[in-house]
Formats: structure tokens, C-alpha cells, sequence
């Protein structure tokens, strides 16, 4: 979305916002063009795939699905597992949950607006939420289902043939279909009423003196803008921002497993398996060595319901993150990525003094509305297909 | 497979009419009954099998082991008709004890695997009704486990891998073979002793032939359907996963298990529940008995035969009643329970040393290659 929205403007620039984009970057920004200002929400538009409609009985089967834990591999982890509504919808972990008797190796994203990116996964290996849908649920370190039990627990449950039924169409319910529910509900998931919103849309109020003078920092000597740019805060590039490894692998046994699971997983070479000490992050898509230790821009919108905070969630709170960006993306022990060479040269210190960071604190607050909760909704159950008359009635 | 099934069928329709030669066929099939050859095992690889067998870690969520269906109380099966299957949904066949397995050339009741007990392991491991495992984190957890490293090493494989773990489980199961039973060790008592000529006088050891009493082919003897399969549906999602993955047509409207169809899927579906002819060694193990457990005792089993078996349009010719007398039972039954040796338990057979909880760190992971 936002390459549409994004205004190509002739460079006005100040001089802190560095134009230089990495070369390596998927979406070349024009060198030199201004990032688009934030906007309201609202001002841009869903973007539904054709073949997928939306319909308040879709949303609904969605809803119950994303909620339903037969929709994993031992009936005991659902999307709202891993995505619950009293984490922001997230994981309040470093690390996402994960299957049980395994660990996720990333941070678990808010599903709150996440259906207006161009593609999912942290370095976008998904291209639509109905294609994240099952990933997530067939991963092993996530949902671990297989598509032929998922498929067959649907068929029992009488409810949700009923369901499938009048919303595609199916005699029996097909899988691919409940990822489409699931992507049309998480379509729903969405606030468009955020302070900031309202500020952006004419209400002055609604940012408070604080918030402004952050919001001039996000915008200047930030540099915040640059790639947190637009209605989703987000331009969805590929940078390399120096987030440092996460150390649960120095530390946690059973996050070491799923490190190595996860180079195989993405197709790392037997060379790569041996030498990664990180998460190699975009490299996985494209094997590009100036793709190592790239992740997608995250939308900032959501914040305060979402820590911890990067890929690898090793920051837990945003005055780290502030902190993190203002030394030029180097922890507060001196860590980095180990892709230096990768690292963006927009990236460096920024002299923010207490107070600016203070404003600048304050300003993300405004990217958040009131959480979003919502009852976990009660799930149709299983019933017997046949009846024992049925059974003996069968000509064997 | 099935070709040869096909080829035995007719083989034995054509025999069963002239009795002088089918007279002859039983001589020659018991003539085939001997003991169970030596199996040469590698002990370092069978210790590492034997480790691997009773770990948990080895199923997905880490709930289950092999051993979890494959009870050494229960001559590695279980005592319920059916399997329990991977935690969230049920299974919809019983459990087949795993003494003697080493010796077969085709398993699983419908005989889909003819290859190697390597390509079984596997199928158990990671099927998702069954231990539900993705192989690559298997082998991460594995290789998180010291003990394993230093195991794998002894036993020549190297660094853990799940291809190593594939051969080193049927390595140990090479260990769970027919131990002290009356057949073998020649103690039959004299009931056992006239069992065996009513065994090979009624017929059984046409199918039930050589030292494992199985000729390893699919038959249909018409045993009832198990409902539990289908009026559950923590059993009945197993079984149409099952079902669906092996492409049989109209799976969701199937009310019966298809057996070895699965195999060649033949047009006319006459080997529409066919069963491999299971091994009768350690039954007294093994209850309850056939491949969905419908039957709970060797008295009933024998009661079934007696009948000619069960209902069904393509039940093997072969099946007909015997008219065995109460005594002629009996003999048979005893015949039948001395084939059955020692329980297989205790450290010999039993991984009884703890598993450690959680998986050790891999220390100064900077440094070290992974």
C-alpha cells in the first residue's frame, strides 16, 4: 500500500535525513525522495483479494477458526495462541510461544492491522494472510497441523459444515478455505482511531505539547520518518536497523533447537547451518548476501500492547528501542548485528537529549488507541458423522 | 503386492478343489515352520535404538514415545482395541505388538510399507495422527542431548541425524524377538501337541505359514467393523486424514476400512478389507486381537474361524466353517498360547535411565559450529 500512497516529492529534505537508502533494499525508494507523511488510517484502503471477499459470515467462521485449536497439530494451540487478544494481540515474549515441547524463534506480530501489509511474516515470506494462515499453522515450531487432520476435524464438527457450506459453497469443509475466513476476519482487526489519528484528521487536541514537539523529532532529527513513514508507519522495506542476536542461544537449550530447525527450515545451505549465529532474516527469501540480517519496517501502530520490541523482541520496553536508535542501532552493552556491512546508512546516533527522547516517547503513545479485546468466542463441537444404524446398515 | 495376493487367491481356489494337492500344499507350508533365524545385531546401534525408542521428544509436542503405543507390558502394543493415537485426535486400528517385527518383510495391517523397517519408523514418527514429528526438529533435539552425541558416536553415525535415528530404532527392535516359548523350546504340552495337528489338519497354517505363522499376505476373513472407529470422531478424523492421504474416492462417505485396497486400489474393489495375515507369536501379549481389535480373547478368535469367520462379499475362499469340537478348541487355543514366550521387559529391552527434563545448553554457542 504504500508504494500507492507513498508522494514522490523533489527532495526538500534536511540534512538528518540521510537520502542514502541501501542499495539492497527489495523496494527502492528514489534516491533523494521524501518518505510519505503520516496519514490517518483510514486514508488508505483494505486491500481484498479478489477472490476473496469479504461478508459478515465469513468474519464470523473466521473469527471461531482463529480461535479454534483443532486448527493445529495436537488440537492444543490455535492462531490466538500465539496472536492473544491480552497480549495485543501477540505474544508478550521475546520469543513467540511456540508448538508445544518446541520455542518460535521470532516475535510474535500484532494481528491489529496487519492485513493492509503487501505481505506478512517478519521477512515477508508470506505475500497475503491467506497464505500466513496456514504457514503459521503447519510450522512446526508454531501450529504444527497437517492439512489432511485439520481438514478432517472440520468435516466432524457439524457447526462448521454448516458454516463452510453457506459461505463457500463446500459439501465438506475445504482447509484453504478456513485461511481465507481466518485472512477476511483479521481484515476486521483494525483501529483507525488512534490519537494520532485523531490528530491527523483536524482534531489539534488530540496531541498533547509533548506529543507535537515529539512528533517534530519523529519527523527531523529522528529521522523516524524515513522509514516509519505513511498510514501504517511503515514504508514495508527490508532494513537492516542493527538489532543485535537474540541471547535466549546463548542460553536456552531448547531455543538453540529450533535456531538450527529454522536454518534448515528456510533453506539454509549446510555451510550457513554451521556458521549462523543470527537470524539471517530477508537472506532466507532471496540468498542474497546484502539481504543478511534484513527484516520488514513494523508498522508502529499498536505499540503499547505489543512489547517486546523487534524481530527477536530483545528489547522489552520503547525507551530501549529509543535508546538503541539514538546510540545507531547498538544495544546499550555495545551489541549489534552481525551484519555490519549490511547495516542501513541511516542508521547512526542521533544526540537526542533526555527530553527530546522523552517527547519522542510520549508521541508513540499516540500510535495507540484503546485495546482491542475481545471474548474468545465458545467453539461448535464435534459430532459423530454416521449412526450406528447407519454403520450396520453397510453391505459389506 | 497385491498381484501376488491376487495370484495366492486363485492359486489356493484351485487347490482347495483338488484336495490331494492342497493336502500337499500343507505339507509343504508346515514344512516351512521353522524357528525364527538369528538376527545379527550391532549393540551400540541397538542401545541407541533402545534410547531413542522410550524418548518422548520423538513425537511433536514431546506427549509421546514409540513405547507409548508399543507398551513392553503389552508385547509392545496395547490392551485396547484401538491405538491411542497423537494427543488430539484417536486412531482407528489396534496396535501390533512389535516381537518379532525385525523378521517380517511387509507391515502395518494393510501392508503398505513393504520395504524396510527404516521407511516404517519413519511413517510412525511423522505421520500426523500418530507422533506427529517434523524430522528436522527431531534431529535438532537429538542433537541437543549429550548423551545422544556421545550414543550416535559409539555407534559409528556420527553426528545425530534423522537418518541415523531411522536405523538405529530398527536395530533395537531386532533385540524383541520370540524369547523361551514352549513351540520353540519343544515343552508343548500334549493339548499344544494336538492343537498343532488340528492347526495344520483345519487349515490355519495355510495363511499362517512359516516360523512367524504369517504367508505376509492380505486376506479378507471378514472381521466385523470396529464402530468405535467411526462413532468417535476423535478416532474418525484419524481415519479420514488416513483415508484422504492414501486418495481413496468418497472418503468422507466410508464406513469401513479399506485394508490393503489402499495398495493397488483394484476397480472392482475385491480387496476391499483385506488384512495382512498377522503373526501368531506372543498372542498371549498381544490382546486384543485382528486388526481393529474386535475380538478380546483366543477362545473368541478361535470361536470366529470355527464359524468360517465373518460377513463379507469378498471373504477369502478359504474361510469355512471347521466344525471343531470343544476339545479340538481347546487343543488349538493351547497350541496357540505356546507360541507365546517370555514378556520382553526389564533393561535388556526397557530404556530405564531418566531423560533429562530440559535440554542442556550447548555452552559458548558463538563459538562453535552448529
Amino acid at each position: 500500500m504504500s508504494n500507492t500512497t507513498r508522494k514522490i516529492l523533489p527532495s526538500l529534505i534536511t540534512a538528518s535525513f540521510v537520502a542514502c537508502v541501501g542499495a539492497a533494499t527489495t523496494v527502492v525508494q528514489a534516491e533523494g525522495a521524501s518518505p510519505a507523511p503520516l496519514a490517518p488510517l483510514d486514508s488508505i484502503k483494505m486491500p481484498i483479494p479478489p477472490d476473496n471477499k469479504q461478508s459478515d459470515a465469513k468474519t464470523e467462521l473466521g473469527k471461531l477458526l482463529f480461535f479454534d485449536p483443532r486448527l493445529g497439530g495436537d488440537a492444543s494451540v490455535s492462531c490466538s495462541s500465539c496472536h492473544d487478544p491480552e497480549q495485543g494481540w501477540a505474544w508478550a515474549e521475546d520469543f513467540s510461544r511456540g508448538y508445544p515441547g518446541t520455542t518460535h524463534w521470532r516475535n510474535s506480530q500484532s494481528i491489529i492491522n496487519s492485513q493492509y501489509m503487501e505481505r506478512q511474516f517478519w521477512a515477508g515470506a508470506a505475500a497475503s494472510g491467506e497464505r500466513q494462515a496456514p504457514a503459521a499453522a503447519k510450522g512446526g515450531v508454531a501450529g504444527n497441523g497437517e492439512n489432511d487432520i485439520m481438514e478432517a476435524r472440520l468435516a466432524l464438527i457439524p457447526d462448521y459444515v454448516k458454516r463452510f457450506k453457506d459461505v463457500f459453497g463446500d459439501e465438506w469443509p475445504l482447509i484453504g478455505n478456513a485461511w481465507r475466513a481466518i485472512a477476511a476476519y483479521e481484515r476486521t482487526l483494525i483501529q483507525t482511531d488512534t490519537p494520532l489519528d485523531k490528530y491527523l484528521k483536524g482534531d489539534k487536541k488530540a496531541l498533547n505539547e509533548e506529543q507535537l514537539r515529539g512528533k517534530a523529532i519523529y519527523e527531523g532529527k529522528g529521522g523516524c520518518i524515513e522509514c516509519h513513514s505513511g498510514a501504517l508507519t511503515t514504508n514495508q522495506e527490508y532494513v537492516n536497523i542493527g538489532v543485535p542476536p537474540s541471547k535466549r542461544w546463548q542460553k536456552d537449550g531448547l531455543a538453540q533447537i529450533t535456531f538450527r530447525f529454522e536454518q534448515y527450515a528456510k533453506g539454509q545451505t549446510e555451510k550457513g547451518y554451521r556458521k549462523a549465529k543470527s537470524d539471517w532474516g530477508l537472506y532466507y527469501r532471496t540468498k542474497n548476501d546484502w539481504d543478511k540480517g534484513k527484516f520488514r519496517v513494523p508498522s508502529l501502530r499498536y505499540n503499547t500492547y505489543t512489547a517486546p520490541y523487534m524481530h527477536n523482541g530483545v528489547f522489552f520496553t520503547l525507551e530501549e528501542v529509543v535508546d538503541f536508535y539514538n546510540k545507531g542501532g547498538i544495544d546499550e552493552e555495545g551489541n549489534t548485528t552481525l551484519f555490519p556491512d549490511n547495516k542501513d546508512k541511516r542508521i547512526k546516533p542521533l544526540g537526542l537529549t533526555d527530553d527530546e527522547k522523552s517527547d519522542l516517547l510520549a508521541f508513540l503513545e499516540a500510535f495507540s488507541g484503546e485495546e482491542m479485546v475481545t471474548p474468545k468466542p465458545k467453539l461448535p463441537e464435534y459430532a459423530p458423522l454416521f449412526t450406528k444404524a447407519e454403520l450396520e446398515a453397510v453391505k459389506k | 503386492m497385491v498381484n501376488n495376493v491376487a495370484k495366492k487367491n486363485t492359486l489356493r481356489k484351485s487347490l482347495l478343489v483338488i484336495p490331494l494337492a492342497f493336502a500337499m500344499s500343507c505339507a509343504f507350508n508346515v514344512a516351512n515352520a521353522e524357528k525364527l533365524p538369528e538376527l545379527k545385531i550391532n549393540k551400540a546401534k541397538a542401545e541407541l535404538g533402545k534410547r531413542l525408542f522410550f524418548d518422548k521428544r520423538l513425537s511433536g509436542d514431546a506427549a509421546i514415545s514409540c513405547a507409548t503405543c508399543h507398551d513392553p507390558e503389552k508385547g509392545y502394543g496395547t490392551d485396547k482395541a484401538l491405538s491411542p493415537g497423537y494427543p488430539g485426535n484417536g486412531h482407528f486400528r489396534n496396535s501390533q505388538g512389535l516381537i518379532n517385527t525385525a523378521h517380517k518383510k511387509v507391515w502395518l495391517h494393510d501392508g503398505r510399507l513393504g520395504t524396510s523397517l527404516n521407511d516404517v519408523t519413519r511413517e510412525m514418527i511423522t505421520e500426523d495422527y500418530i507422533m506427529n514429528m517434523d524430522m528436522r526438529i527431531m534431529q535438532e533435539r537429538v542433537k541437543q542431548d549429550p548423551k545422544y552425541v556421545e550414543m550416535f558416536k559409539a555407534a559409528g553415525y556420527g553426528e545425530p541425524s534423522n537418518g541415523s535415528v531411522r536405523k538405529a530404532i530398527p536395530e533395537y527392535l531386532k533385540t524383541l524377538t520370540s524369547k523361551n516359548s514352549p513351540y520353540d523350546a519343544g515343552k508343548m504340552s500334549d493339548s499344544a501337541k494336538a492343537g498343532e495337528k488340528v492347526f495344520k489338519d483345519k487349515g490355519c497354517v495355510s495363511c499362517h505359514s512359516g516360523a512367524l505363522f504369517s504367508d505376509g499376505k492380505a486376506h479378507n476373513t471378514g472381521v466385523p467393523e470396529n464402530f468405535d472407529v467411526f462413532l468417535d470422531p476423535m478416532n474418525h478424523q484419524a481415519f479420514i486424514a488416513f483415508a484422504m492421504f492414501q486418495g481413496i474416492e468418497n472418503y468422507m462417505n466410508l464406513k469401513r476400512d479399506p485394508g490393503a485396497y489402499v495398495q493397488w486400489k483394484k476397480a472392482d474393489k475385491s480387496n476391499m478389507g483385506t488384512f495382512m495375515t498377522p503373526s501368531l507369536r506372543e498372542l498371549t501379549q498381544t490382546a486384543p486381537y485382528m486388526h481393529n481389535g474386535m475380538i478380546k480373547t483366543l477362545e473368541e478368535v478361535v470361536d470366529f474361524y470355527n464359524k468360517g469367520g465373518g460377513e463379507d462379499s469378498h471373504k477369502d475362499a478359504a474361510m469355512k466353517p471347521l466344525n471343531l469340537k470343544d476339545q479340538e478348541k481347546k487343543d488349538l487355543v493351547a497350541f496357540l498360547k505356546s507360541l507365546s514366550g517370555d514378556k520382553l521387559t526389564g533393561a535388556d529391552y526397557v530404556w530405564s535411565e531418566k531423560y533429562s527434563g530440559e535440554y542442556p545448553v550447548i555452552a559458548d554457542w558463538n563459538n562453535k559450529p552448529n
